[in-house]
């Protein structure tokens, strides 16, 4: 599956977490841009939908010392053996070419095997219909298909913006894109511009270069499914939990 | 007989004719005909929505949602807006938005919008309206306004005012000048703080720029920086920046809180001192720095009065052990705290609890700033600033007759004017009480703009009760909040983005910004832009009134704002991403390209905003205007105020805050930048990224610091009931490491009664249960904390 993007581009995205602020525009700008749907309680976490979560972290130090930080987790999309693409048995879900894992919704029946396997929980089950208050349908951006109830949906890197990016600059007679033409609606949002989206491919993109420093690190880099989403952060504590074990697990490995 | 050949099934033939169907089913269209049926089955939709498609265009707007001022782009499809982005053309956000701002479209389709003016037919408060038209509305309150003016009582009218920082604030004081009532009051925030803080020790207060993208040192005295804090998209920016630098080169944030929040998450150290007790450790500070020498003797000498008897006061009484004993704060580090802020230049302390939605106590204020003008950080590149004001258009004096001049010159109902201590601007909290007590005079009608005091004020069930005294509340707001809930009359404002408006510069920001809203769809209900009430108004009243406001709409007024603009000449109206603006502030700004107002104001209407990114160091006469010229540590304002004060009161000093009540646990609000806690009501985009830690269906959680919570045998999750002197609410416990034993944090912004579905009824209102405590001397009201009893139920 590596070799499917090996000379083409491979979108990828880092998160600086020492730049990150917690608060939570990328989620509302990923909400606003990809018609995601709300309900009157929004507080049961396994039903709810949101592609882009966020989560918080502690380091669980007792008073004074206790660090609180959040941390905002998109779709990873991952690059090897991607565990929603092998486990979906209609065919709703695969990796494009250029590393983007894709979700067709019309084809999803709602069996949950990807959600099951998605490591990262990035993936979300529409349990109701998703409906608006009378009028605010009007908001809804047409680039993106409202989705039904039964089918699981997640992030795409607003996959939409690539092809209007792309349309543009075919219409501009460019055949490649410049760096930054196309970034998800996350990025664009993020008011301390700790995120970075781009050709992780390119060796002279921001994302190729950030993505080997030293401090950047990958989510449960231990299964090897590659994520192509990379955070930064100096402080151990946060990147220590980055390859977390729960309990019993630890025992196992240590 | 021949024996009959009776047809039967073996084990053999059936596994043979199993596999036999299963290959053959596979070689079948059959599977994929069933996936896609089941596809269909399970994605049965009674309505779909078809989200209309059309060409895709971008509208540049100013976001009004908070005092931040950030430049917004809007994207249409066809006529329709579909979502909001940052504007990177403008110096403020440069692209980015918060989440409140990227919500936006929320508030235009909210299910709590009021779509016409409605008259109250029920009992107040009861929901029962009745639709009227604008011509009908507009008569009921002209003709209330007339006999009032009329009887000489043109003074009881008062209005409430949420937003400040923009032309609709002045127009309210010029029509309630014209008119005759001194009583424009704006709802409680921080600026009051540093508008009497820096009047008295610099004096003058009008705006204050803190340069902290230039700074390499902060000292963060409860600031929620990255929270909401100033504006809060820069302030985001800033850390970004601040961050971006090399390691070892990053600006070092120290925050002093009493809560582990997001921003001690994210700041270098984390010092918890006691709540209220900031003034006495910025003391302690001081006598490090005096004590030790590490202070700018030159900027001492030439540029500030009183250091002598500060130096002896602070000697004397703030000794790090003194200090630590009172703040909780280890001695060690006060000394640490206090070298490193003084030998790390520029550094900068700031003041402020929270995102500033309530005032700081004024020797806390005092003692803070005190630590900026011992390390000569004022009117420095890195420092606090006196931003340039706005060149706006000044307009002609108010004409006024009789009943206006008397009605004017009457005392405030707030008591701002008060000669015990005229110095605090605004004070809402004042006005309940006088209402209610009528020490005063009665408020015969009350207008509310832009704000909801009544959920959002500390204490607001007292605030209510005072205003049934009000015979008339008429409410302005477009969406039926719990202020609309209790009015009489509802003139519904336009949103944001169905209107024309103006931001002045944020809070805290070093260069002056105007920043334009413009409509970027058509109202889509009944209702009416405020401004235009006003105008309309005054016209129907006539006289003086109606000669003092003769614009013609309001979209008017704020096009002649930039013939003020225009005759200034310089400046920046962008036309290309603006880099790094805070760098080279002194340098001059260009020249504007413009050959007439117009020509301006049709570009500023298309990019914007303007800003003069540049700043003059030097020029002490400007940031001094006290008596002595000199940043004054010994107050000389207040000495003729106060003849036969000792010498304490006019110097920084830390005066303990007494709660009310005797309760063994202290609750303490915070604030979150997913939750608002002002004037709107959170969007469901935002209730929806709360923490699980935070709300769960409609309960709220409180932190408590684990032992605490032993010893009142609470565990997480728990139910309990926290009673104070104002009354009790019910919540849940979360335990909290970062919680300071001894103190539950409670979140403002939840507990709504009004609204729609998406939030009435999540969570409590603590300003309910708080008890507001009025600072010595500056009588000012506080209302961050209050004690408390904790009950498990």
């Amino acid at each position: 599956m590596k070799e499917v993007h090996k000379n083409g581009v491979k979108w990828g995205m880092v998160i600086d977490l020492d730049k990150c602020t917690g608060c939570g525009a990328c989620s509302v700008a990923c909400q606003a841009e990809n018609n995601i749907s709300f309900r009157k309680d929004e507080t049961d976490r396994l039903r709810r939908i949101s592609w882009l979560e966020i989560y918080q972290i502690s380091n669980h130090l007792p008073y004074p010392h206790t660090r609180v930080i959040h941390m905002p987790r998109p779709c990873m999309h991952c690059d090897h053996h991607t565990p929603c693409v092998s486990v979906c048995p209609a065919s709703a879900t695969k990796t494009g070419a250029d590393g983007v894992v894709s979700q067709v919704y019309p084809r999803c029946f709602g069996c949950r095997y990807c959600m099951a396997a998605c490591p990262y929980h990035a993936r979300y089950f529409n349990w109701w219909d998703p409906t608006w208050p009378k009028g605010m349908e009007k908001y809804l951006n047409p680039d993106v298909s409202p989705r039904m109830r039964g089918v699981v949906e997640k992030c795409s890197f607003c996959y939409h913006r690539y092809h209007r990016a792309k349309n543009k600059a075919f219409m501009e007679g460019r055949r490649e894109l410049r760096e930054g033409e196309y970034i998800p609606a996350c990025v664009e949002a993020c008011p301390s511009k700790a995120m970075t989206f781009g050709n992780l491919n390119d060796p002279h993109s921001e994302v190729a270069r950030l993505a080997k420093s030293p401090f950047a690190f990958r989510l449960l880099e231990k299964l090897g499914s590659e994520p192509k989403v990379y955070y930064i952060c100096t402080q151990d504590w946060v990147r220590k939990q980055a390859d977390n074990y729960l309990e019993e697990e630890r025992l196992r490995h240590e | 007989m021949k024996k009959e050949t009776i047809w039967y099934l073996d084990r053999r033939d059936f596994l043979k004719f199993a596999v036999g169907a299963v290959a053959g089913i596979h070689c079948s269209p059959m599977p994929w005909w069933l996936a896609n049926d089941i596809a269909l089955w399970t994605q049965n939709w009674s309505w779909r929505p078809s989200p209309q498609k059309g060409p895709v265009s971008f509208i540049n707007s100013t976001c009004k949602l908070c005092p931040g001022a950030c430049g917004i782009k809007v994207r249409l499809v066809g006529n329709l807006p579909v979502k909001i982005e940052g504007n990177p053309l403008h110096p403020i956000n440069q692209g980015g938005i918060c989440p409140l701002g990227a919500a936006g479209l929320q508030f235009l389709y909210s299910p709590s919008r009021i779509k016409s003016p409605l008259k109250r037919t029920g009992e107040r408060g009861e929901g029962i309206w009745q639709e009227i038209s604008w011509d009908e509305a507009i008569a009921e309150l002209v003709e209330k306004l007339r006999d009032l003016r009329t009887n000489g009582n043109s003074h009881t009218v008062a209005c409430i005012d949420g937003q400040r920082h923009g032309t609709m604030s002045r127009l309210w004081e010029r029509f309630l000048k014209a008119y005759g009532s001194p009583n424009h009051i704006y709802t409680p925030s921080v600026e009051d703080t540093y508008d009497f803080t820096l009047t008295l020790m610099q004096g003058e207060g009008n705006g204050v720029g803190f340069d902290l993208e230039n700074t390499r040192y902060i000292l963060s005295f409860g600031c929620s920086l990255i929270e909401g804090w100033g504006a809060p998209t820069r302030m985001m920016r800033a850390y970004g920046a601040w961050r971006g630098e090399k390691l070892g080169n990053r600006t070092k944030i120290v925050q002093v809180d009493n809560r582990s929040s997001i921003t001690v998450g994210k700041s270098d150290e984390w010092i918890p001192a006691f709540p209220g007790t900031e003034g006495a450790l910025a003391l302690g500070i001081a006598h490090v720095i005096i004590d030790e020498e590490l202070y700018d003797s030159n900027f001492v000498k030439n540029y500030t009065y009183g250091f002598d008897k500060f130096k002896s006061l602070v000697l004397k009484e703030y000794s790090p052990q003194v200090v630590s004993e009172k703040t909780q704060v280890p001695k060690d580090t006060i000394i640490r705290v206090a070298r490193e802020f003084a030998t790390t230049k520029p550094s900068i302390a700031l003041w402020g609890r929270g995102k500033g939605s309530r005032p700081s106590g004024f020797y806390e204020s005092m003692a803070i700033h005190s630590l900026n003008a011992l390390v000569g950080n004022i009117n420095r590149p890195g420092g606090v600033l006196i931003p340039k004001g706005l060149p706006l258009t000044s307009w002609p004096d108010v004409e006024m007759d009789d009943i206006g001049t008397q009605g004017y010159y009457m005392p405030r109902v707030d008591q701002s004017k008060d000669l015990r201590f005229p110095f605090v601007a605004h004070r809402l909290q004042n006005m309940a009480a006088n209402i209610q007590e009528e020490t005063f005079y009665p408020i015969n009608m009350l207008l509310v703009y832009e704000a909801n005091p009544f959920f959002s004020i500390p204490d607001n069930l007292s605030f209510i009760q005072a205003t049934k005294k009000i015979p008339f509340i008429v409410s302005f707001s477009s969406y039926m909040d719990e202020t609309a809930m209790q009015s009489d009359l509802i003139l519904p404002n336009h949103t944001y983005l169905e209107r024309w408006d103006d931001a002045f510069t944020p809070l805290g920001l070093q260069y002056p910004v105007l920043s334009i809203t413009r409509p970027v769809i058509k109202p889509i209900f009944n209702t009416q832009h405020t401004g235009d009430i006003i105008l309309s108004v005054a016209r129907e009243l006539g006289g003086p009134v109606a000669r003092s406001l003769q614009w013609h709409s309001f979209k008017d007024v704020l096009k002649q704002n930039t013939q003020g603009l225009f005759h200034y000449g310089k400046g920046i109206v962008p036309e290309a991403e603006p880099k790094e603006p805070w760098k080279g502030l002194s340098k001059e700004s260009p020249s504007l390209p413009f050959a007439s107002s117009d020509e301006m104001w049709n570009r500023m209407v298309e990019k914007g905003c303007w800003y003069d990114p540049a700043y003059s160091f030097g020029k002490w006469n400007r940031i001094f205007t006290t008596p002595t010229k000199k940043f004054e540590f010994f107050v000389t304002k207040l000495t003729t105020l106060l003849p036969k004060a000792r010498d304490e009161v006019f110097l920084p000093h830390y005066e303990p805050i007494t709660l009310e009540g005797d309760y063994p646990l202290l609750l303490m609000t915070y604030e979150l930048i997913t939750l608002v806690n002002d004037g709107i009501g959170n969007p469901p985009f935002m209730t929806k990224i709360l923490d699980d830690t935070l709300l769960k269906k409609n309960d709220v959680f409180v932190e408590i610091n684990p032992k605490t919570a032993k010893q009142y045998g609470l565990g997480e999750g728990d139910y309990a009931e926290i009673q104070s002197i104002k009354g009790k609410v019910r919540v849940r416990v979360h335990l909290f490491e970062g919680a300071m034993p001894g103190i539950v944090n409670i979140p403002l912004g939840l507990g709504h009664t009004a609204y729609d579905e998406y939030l009435k009824g999540k969570g409590v209102n603590p300003n309910e249960i708080i008890s507001v405590v009025k600072e010595p001397v500056s009588d000012l009201a506080l209302g961050w904390g209050t004690g408390i009893k904790l009950v498990k139920v």
